[in-house]
């Protein structure tokens, strides 16, 4: 149920058995069908989600309705719109699930909480906002400056296994680019 | 809210557990309805789904599993059953809204079973420690719930908890239902609401309102 939650937590702060006992108690477990929302564009975001088991999504939709996929979350990474989150404005983020998925949701005053009160949970949510913001550094630079296939590459990198559980629409919209051009350069890239 | 919450009933083909499903049906909740009795309980899902077409309503076989999906769940079951159903539901229901809805009347219906200074709802608490316990429903009769406005006036709920942000979402399902919701205090109040139903259940009895009756706070 937190397994992985607890080896990524340790890989970051190593915590003794109390100190996992202690966080135990402050996590929300939360089962999700595939297809159902975590959260809705214009509800304030209250949990960050850790995914335990699955795969969800973040995107927004535009003013002609189309979607633009911000991140992907499959099994160890953390999904949420952290600026709701911590702003307290609603959200402009949908989040939802790709496949029936098991998650560990941390609530807002759990997260304050623990902050206060765990010089270790601190360090993590630091490690684990500066890696975050890396992400998104990186993702940024990418579409500016860098080919499709280069793009597409460094999807692959971040996202080994994706390919076999999202449908390539997805993926298009993720970065940028029609499914027609993804097409192309996926059969470049195969070809080289 | 947009986002739809997913609330588990948990002893939903009772007469309590049943009518609260019902009402809870119209409003933006996904209902997972859980009970001994399966086919019982599916039973009431069909019937629901046969009124309010439009209703997420599903039986569920397994309490824990429900409660592991849910966001909120809804604690139906008589009081001495409680105890069981926490010990499966422990931890999936760490930091989630748990309604209690017991009233641990006794077997001649003129007392109740827990001790002067407590009540269902902190026993309740006590067997999860870590989960936002609120009660609320116990107030009210199972007929209430489709008859909300008696004799022209919308009857109370009274509600009880620890944690204001769970007394906010639990005051829009009393709302949603069609009751008036009235925030009485902490959890510890819970004691005074049990013998405010102990009373009514009295004041049935002796008085024949045939179990459509309810509270009203007359004020300025």
């Amino acid at each position: 149920m937190y397994t992985l939650f607890f080896q990524h937590l340790n890989s970051k702060v190593q915590l003794t058995e109390e100190e996992q006992a202690h966080i135990k108690t402050y996590l929300t477990l939360k089962k999700i069908r595939k297809k159902q929302y975590l959260l809705q564009e214009g509800d304030v975001c209250k949990v960050i989600a850790f995914v335990e088991k699955g795969a969800l999504r973040a995107y927004s939709v535009d003013d002609n309705s189309n979607e633009h996929i911000i991140q992907f979350a499959l099994e160890g990474w953390t999904i949420s719109d952290l600026y709701s989150f911590l702003t307290g404005d609603p959200a402009t983020y949908n989040i939802d699930a790709l496949e029936d998925s098991e998650l560990v949701l941390i609530s807002k005053s759990a997260h304050e909480e623990l902050l206060q009160t765990m010089p270790k949970y601190e360090t993590f949510t630091r490690l684990n906002i500066t890696g975050a913001y890396l992400a998104m550094q990186r993702r940024l630079t990418s579409i500016k400056s860098s080919t499709a296939e280069e793009r597409y590459q460094d999807f692959i990198a971040l996202y080994p296994h994706i390919a076999q559980r999202v449908p390539q629409h997805m993926i298009a919209s993720y970065m940028g680019l029609t499914p027609e051009t993804l097409s192309r350069v996926r059969k470049r890239i195969s070809s080289k | 809210m947009k986002t739809k919450q997913t609330i588990a009933i948990i002893g939903a083909s009772g007469n309590m557990g049943s009518a609260i499903s019902r009402s809870l049906s119209r409003g933006n909740y996904r209902l997972l309805l859980c009970a001994k009795d399966l086919e019982k309980v599916q039973a009431v899902a069909a019937d629901i789904k046969t009124s309010y077409p439009g209703a997420e309503v599903e039986a569920v076989d397994c309490t824990k599993e429900a409660s592991w999906e849910a966001d909120i769940i809804i604690n139906a079951v008589p009081y001495a059953a409680e105890k069981e159903i926490a010990e499966k539901i422990r931890e999936v229901a760490n930091q989630k809204i748990v309604i209690s809805i017991a009233n641990p009347l006794n077997e001649t219906y003129d007392g109740l079973v827990t001790a002067p200074d407590t009540s269902a709802a902190e026993e309740l608490q006590k067997l999860l420690p870590n989960s936002k316990v609120v009660k609320a429903f116990n107030t009210t009769f199972a007929a209430d719930f489709s008859t909300p406005v008696i004799d022209g006036k919308q009857v109370d709920a009274f509600i009880a908890g620890n944690d204001k942000e769970a007394l906010q979402v639990v005051s829009e399902l009393v709302k949603t239902a069609g009751f008036h919701p009235i925030v009485a205090g902490n959890l510890p109040v819970s004691g005074t609401l049990e013998r405010m139903q102990l009373l009514l259940i009295q004041l049935n009895m002796k008085y024949d309102y045939n179990w459509l009756a309810g509270w009203k706070i007359l004020h300025q």
